[in-house]
């Protein structure tokens, strides 16, 4: 896996003397990799380090190689998008079509191409036809979708979503998925901060745990979610489908309705 | 996180229930109108300045008065440079010329300025809105004329407070903030528009949870704390009348 | 006698074409606890605000039907005066905080003052509802200093010191971790326990199908289904609600596909209900086949 994306020994305080971040040390390359941990426990704060938007306190943050304290944020913005968790922060253009041109209007591309990209970010999240329509005239889920358009039309290669499925209904959360497992595919790094279990089991190969500012577990999802106790110490619990199986003492950890499934029906011929 | 303009300490000023504080500020403002001289506004804004100080909100009034000196510099400007009675050259830059009699003219228009900006930061530095708005209700106004007050002297701050969160989302979208003015002044539009919704946006849901706390009630409130005037409430009441009949009659009498 | 009566509500904002709310009827008895679920748009929020009069009264637009909450007619009544009957919480735990008080207890005081209680009433009042919602020991705190959990339960402690017969939510942990939506869960069960009726708009079908007594689906302004969580789930689950309105648990979704159904019928909706089904499925299968 090569590395996009490098913490080492990552320290941050807002106040001295109140850490927020103790002793991080992550890499993260292409691919789909969930952050989850308890509200408090230093994950916005994290991402936020990884635009530059925040400084280290001490220990280094490297996107690409290249230390985020030698970047402004408007700079790093080409590498890396990072989509924030409230709409009213951002949304200011009067149509659709401008707020999302936005970016890589920035970012230097010309109004073609800016145009361009837009409208292809609006169907990738699945919202045409709304483009010259005023965002606040749509509703919040739309409006979420927007900001998420907003971040891929400027095609940068780590895309970070700060808890997207927050008011989504089950078709939204399902749509995020799928641009998930799309931008994945397509090798772009993708780093999503969640409370939805479901959602990070079915779409998300790599899940780190925060707790207390720490990293408290890092691997594959099925491992993540075979330790309790760790999940514990952080107010989390597995997905429920994966809580039935550990429950049964079925030995696996299955992540989807599918895969479980799949796992009685093995056990059960199995021991006909 | 208190997003106010009001600074919590525990001084006598603080101590003081609102309708005194709101009685000073009133008293302030009258004096600042009575009172002629130049002098007598120096004398007025010095007294602000003691009870400012004493009540340990001088460095926040700083702040304030800072704020606005490009306004009293203007009127030392414009008035030192075309009142109408000017006549004496007292400061010359060239071929710009400052008049005495209009630099003295702005000097007095300055010090209103700050007189009257001093009178209300009294009430505003050190007064809890909400125990402004309980007192005024209390005497019989309408409580979403309180809400009103609260919501107006709660609203700078929480814009300011805000605008950092809408300048990192326009940042990490590419919007370059740190660098020359003029960059600076290109950044302002992205972060007005979401800053205004997002203000009225809180406000509305902010008022939808008053309503139904029953804030809309025509019931007469009643009150969870007694209401309490401090001892010293008395004495400074009767300070505040005294300066000001003391004002009044010193501008009749002798020109104050 | 019903606490909530809700029958042929028909309603639509003002400058919209479509209803919001297309002929709903529903009763509530005291001490249930009723879900609503949908997708967005299809009139949750709507019908929260409907029960406690922020619609009509406060949204304007068309209305039609009747709403009798706690024995008054909705329409007819101020929503000031409603909301001595009726508490409504809100999504946002920080737009709740009226900013008015420096202290949880004061914070809760604000609604009693307002409407006149008398002085030693108020204080019986905030003990029982900081009480009963944990919040007890963080009386002093400033409400700003909360987490977004106990924010949410200070906002329900507020309004429950209204001492409501009906406390409606609209999405209460939207904004939460997982332990604070269990915190709020939690609290509001034993609010049920004490003999108010409770409806809640959400999306977190787990934790609905452990606690709540009966589902509302709606969809599109209407009301699609109306039952116990295992009648409208296992419904949801067989694609007998047409448009997929309400996903199903994972376990209810695991049940269906495996053929595991409850001795009485319908599949299993919560945890606990699948551990049990499974493990008598696990155990009565030493040998023969699966069902």
């Amino acid at each position: 896996m090569s590395t996009v994306i490098e913490a080492r020994n990552v320290h941050f305080h807002y106040t001295p003397g109140v850490p927020v971040l103790t002793d991080v040390t992550l890499s993260i390359g292409p691919g789909a990799t969930a952050i989850i941990g308890q509200n408090g426990a230093g994950k916005s704060t994290f991402v936020r380090l990884l635009n530059g938007l925040l400084k280290p306190v001490s220990g280094t943050i490297l996107v690409n190689g290249v230390d985020t304290r030698t970047q402004t944020v408007a700079s790093l913005a080409r590498t890396v998008g990072l989509v924030f968790q409230n709409p009213s922060d951002q949304l200011f253009k009067s149509r659709v079509i401008d707020e999302v041109m936005f970016g890589p209007l920035n970012l230097g591309f010309s109004r073609d191409e800016a145009e361009a990209r837009a409208r292809e970010a609006l169907a990738q999240v699945g919202l045409q036809g709304v483009e010259t329509r005023n965002p606040y005239d749509l509703g919040l889920a739309e409006r979420k979708l927007i900001t998420i358009a907003s971040v891929l039309a400027m095609g940068t290669s780590v895309i970070i979503l700060d808890e997207p499925t927050i008011a989504q209904d089950h078709a939204g959360v399902r749509r995020l998925g799928a641009i998930v497992d799309e931008l994945a595919a397509a090798g772009r790094t993708v780093i999503t901060i969640t409370h939805d279990m479901n959602f990070v089991a079915r779409h998300f190969r790599r899940v780190v745990v925060f707790g207390q500012g720490r990293v408290l577990d890092d691997g594959d999802a099925a491992s993540v979610f075979s330790r309790p106790d760790i999940l514990h110490q952080t107010g989390l619990e597995a997905p429920q489908i994966t809580r039935l199986a550990q429950a049964l003492a079925l030995g696996e950890t299955p992540l989807t309705v599918e895969q479980f499934v799949d796992l009685v029906r093995r056990r059960l011929s199995g021991s006909a | 996180m208190r997003v106010s303009l009001y600074v919590p300490a525990d001084t006598w000023l603080h101590r003081l229930d609102p309708m005194t504080k709101l009685l000073m500020a009133a008293a302030g403002v009258a004096l600042t109108f009575v009172l002629a001289r130049i002098e007598s506004g120096a004398v007025l804004l010095a007294i602000f300045f003691t009870v400012l100080g004493t009540g340990r909100v001088l460095r926040q009034a700083g702040s304030v008065f800072a704020g606005v000196g490009i306004i009293a510099a203007t009127f030392l400007i414009v008035q030192g440079l075309v009142h109408p009675t000017n006549a004496t050259p007292l400061i010359i830059l060239g071929p710009v010329v400052f008049y005495k009699e209009g630099l003295l003219i702005g000097l007095r228009l300055a010090l209103r300025l700050y007189n009257i900006l001093s009178a209300t930061l009294v009430l505003v530095l050190a007064t809890n809105p909400a125990d402004l708005t309980e007192a005024l209700v209390r005497r019989g106004a309408p409580a979403r004329l309180g809400y009103v007050i609260m919501s107006v002297l709660q609203i700078i701050p929480t814009m300011v407070a805000q605008s950092a969160a809408i300048a990192d989302a326009q940042r990490s979208r590419g919007m370059e903030t740190e660098g020359s003015l003029w960059v600076r002044v290109k950044a302002f539009l992205p972060l007005m528009g979401p800053l205004v919704t997002s203000s009225l946006i809180a406000t509305e849901e902010r008022a939808l949870a008053l309503e139904v706390r029953g804030f809309g009630s025509s019931a007469r409130p009643t009150f969870l704390k007694p209401e309490v005037r401090p001892p010293h409430a008395g004495l400074v009441r009767f300070l505040c009348v005294l300066t000001l009949a003391a004002g009044v009659a010193g501008r009749l009498l002798l020109g104050w | 006698m019903a606490v909530v009566e809700v029958d042929n509500l028909r309603y639509r904002y003002p400058r919209q074409t479509t209803l919001a709310l297309d002929g709903i009827s529903f009763t509530a008895e005291a001490g249930e606890f009723i879900g609503i679920v949908g997708p967005n748009l299809s009139g949750k929020s709507t019908l929260c605000h409907a029960l406690i009069g922020l619609v009509p009264h406060f949204y304007k637009g068309a209305i039609g039907g009747r709403v009798v909450v706690a024995g008054l007619d909705v329409h007819a009544t101020p929503v000031a005066e409603m909301s001595r009957r009726v508490g409504l919480v809100f999504q946002n735990p920080f737009t709740q905080i009226t900013g008015a008080k420096l202290t949880v207890y004061e914070e809760v005081a604000f609604g009693l003052e307002y409407t006149g209680v008398p002085r030693e009433e108020m204080v019986h009042r905030i003990e029982e509802a900081l009480r009963l919602l944990g919040l007890w020991e963080l009386r002093d705190r400033s409400p700003f200093a909360l987490s977004g959990g106990q924010m949410q339960r200070l906002a329900i402690a507020s309004v429950l010191a209204m001492k409501p017969q009906v406390l409606v939510l609209d999405e209460p942990t939207s904004q939460l971790d997982p332990s604070g939506n269990r915190e709020v869960f939690e609290a509001v069960a034993a609010l049920c326990r004490q003999g108010i009726t409770v409806i809640m708009a959400e999306h977190k079908i787990e934790l609905l199908a452990e606690h709540a007594d009966r589902l509302l689906v709606l969809h599109q302004g209407r009301l699609v289904a109306d039952g116990t969580p295992r009648d409208v789930l296992s419904r949801a689950v067989r694609g007998e609600l047409e448009n997929e309105p309400a996903p199903a648990p994972p376990v209810t979704e695991a049940a269906a596909a495996l053929g595991w159904t409850m001795p009485e019928g319908g599949f299993p909706v919560t945890l606990d209900e699948a551990v049990a089904v499974g493990r008598a499925v696990m155990a009565g299968d030493s040998g023969a086949d699966s069902r």
